[in-house]
């Protein structure tokens, strides 16, 4: 991809996120958007967001649903570098995870997914952290300064739109939206396994399935998750 | 009179049980037979007696549950009530269990009818009376709206004795959980708080955790099934 290309779509992508910024969007699915991107857009194995809510950080979205993916990304809201840049508000990196120390079992977890390379980006707004942008390699570090610092930028972006719509409220409001969001993964998840089990495929295709028909019909991610629970639609 | 006592019976049945309320007593408030009990039957909770008003009926469920036939098993599998009027001249023959309840008891009439969440039949209301004696079509439907009450009661006594199952649960777990509740709704139709609570209450009863439990559902080894639960292997 030439730096020229890379660069429209870059700013494709900072059009979409302002789109989808709109009054009332859903906060999954503009951090399911977010992650897919920054798969493309970086060229990285994998994407995912955790998002802090009443329980501590908590996997919101992925770019994998795999479940090896999905355990490493739990382990990750315990230990490693997510963590420690949601809670340190800066980007932590770790070129290669077969070196360095600490994170032993976030190391290990990472390695049997295949991963050799961490980037960590905080999701946060002044004094106020929300959650971890984090991109995984499988080959060397191959992300440029320049990809860590847009990756930042869409992940600041995000952010943003998060907390802008209740900036004039306190932190509780806050906090309650994010949990709101973590709480809509719930009924999204049920929403995968309806639709899995009906079409009798994995929980990647029924995801798939699930955002083509949000698409579609122009609904939010988490709107069509809740009639396909409700069993108001069958998708 | 009569009005007012099944009403009070409905308010009585519709209330989450907490295992101090009666659950037969509403029902022999409303319906004049000798004596009534509430069980649980077959793979999903195991067949045991929840509650017996009298000693007669507790054995009457026993001998069924031990000889696996009897009025509760046929009200199960065919999922409406079975009417036995006037045991001298029975509509059905159970040989065995027949034979049993003429050596222990002298009973004139005998009903069950199905206890269900959902389209999952979980368990059985089973009614005798001393003399022969005829339900007339509003006892039929009165009885008929009781048990369907007493399907929600009976799950959350389950679930109630089963503790906190659900602490000590990983998020992947809680994820997978998730999951397995959507399919089981897309197996009965039933709603995801239903769904989950089945899923709870058959991890009890099976001495397993829910995390388990949604691990086969989702390996499809183990299917919810109208008449309870199928597990692979299984006839």
């Amino acid at each position: 991809m030439t730096e020229k290309t890379r660069e429209q779509q870059l700013l494709q992508v900072f059009v979409t996120l302002a789109d989808t910024l709109v009054a009332d969007f859903d906060i999954v699915e503009l951090l399911q958007m977010l992650v897919e991107t920054c798969q493309s857009t970086f060229d990285v194995t994998a994407a995912a967001i955790l998002l802090s809510g009443e329980d501590g950080l908590d996997l919101v979205a992925s770019t994998s649903e795999e479940s090896r993916t999905v355990e490493l990304m739990v382990l990750a809201s315990e230990e490693g570098p997510c963590l420690d840049a949601f809670h340190e508000g800066r980007a932590v990196t770790v070129p290669d995870l077969r070196e360095g120390e600490g994170w032993a079992g976030f190391r290990a977890v990472a390695l049997e997914n295949g991963f050799s390379a961490v980037h960590a980006l905080p999701m946060r707004l002044r004094e106020q952290s929300i959650g971890a942008l984090t991109l995984f390699e499988s080959r060397e570090d191959v992300l440029s300064a320049d990809d860590v610092d847009a990756a930042q930028a869409l992940a600041d972006v995000a952010t943003i739109g998060i907390l802008q719509e209740r900036v004039i409220r306190e932190n509780q409001t806050v906090r309650r939206q994010l949990q709101t969001a973590l709480d809509s993964r719930i009924i999204i998840e049920q929403a995968k396994g309806v639709v899995a089990y009906t079409h009798d495929e994995g929980m990647d295709e029924a995801f798939r399935r699930i955002r083509a028909y949000a698409r579609e019909t122009g609904r939010a991610l988490t709107e069509v998750s809740r009639a396909i629970v409700a069993r108001e639609i069958i998708v | 009179m009569s009005e007012a006592r099944f009403a009070a019976a409905l308010a009585a049945l519709s209330q989450p049980h907490d295992g101090s309320g009666s659950l037969t007593e509403p029902i022999l408030d409303v319906i004049p037979v000798t004596g009534a009990s509430v069980s649980t039957l077959g793979d999903l909770f195991g067949s045991e007696t929840v509650e017996a008003s009298d000693a007669v009926i507790g054995r009457i469920d026993e001998l069924q549950f031990d000889l696996g036939e009897g009025p509760c098993w046929d009200a199960i599998s065919v999922g409406e009530p079975v009417l036995e009027p006037d045991l001298s001249t029975p509509i059905r023959t159970w040989s065995a269990f027949a034979d049993a309840l003429h050596r222990e008891h002298e009973i004139g009439a005998l009903f069950a009818f199905p206890v269900s969440v959902g389209s999952l039949r979980l368990g059985a209301v089973d009614l005798y009376n001393e003399e022969p004696m005829r339900l007339d079509g509003v006892a039929i439907d009165r009885l008929l709206v009781l048990s369907g009450l007493l399907g929600r009661r009976v799950l959350e006594r389950a679930i109630r004795l089963s503790g906190d199952a659900d602490t000590g649960i990983s998020r992947h777990g809680r994820r997978l959980i998730h999951q397995a509740t959507g399919f089981v709704i897309a197996q009965l139709g039933v709603s995801a708080d239903d769904a989950s609570q089945l899923i709870r209450a058959h991890a009890f009863a099976k001495g397993q955790s829910m995390e388990e439990v949604a691990q086969q559902i989702l390996d499809r080894t183990l299917t919810f099934t109208v008449s309870g639960a199928r597990i692979e292997g299984d006839a």
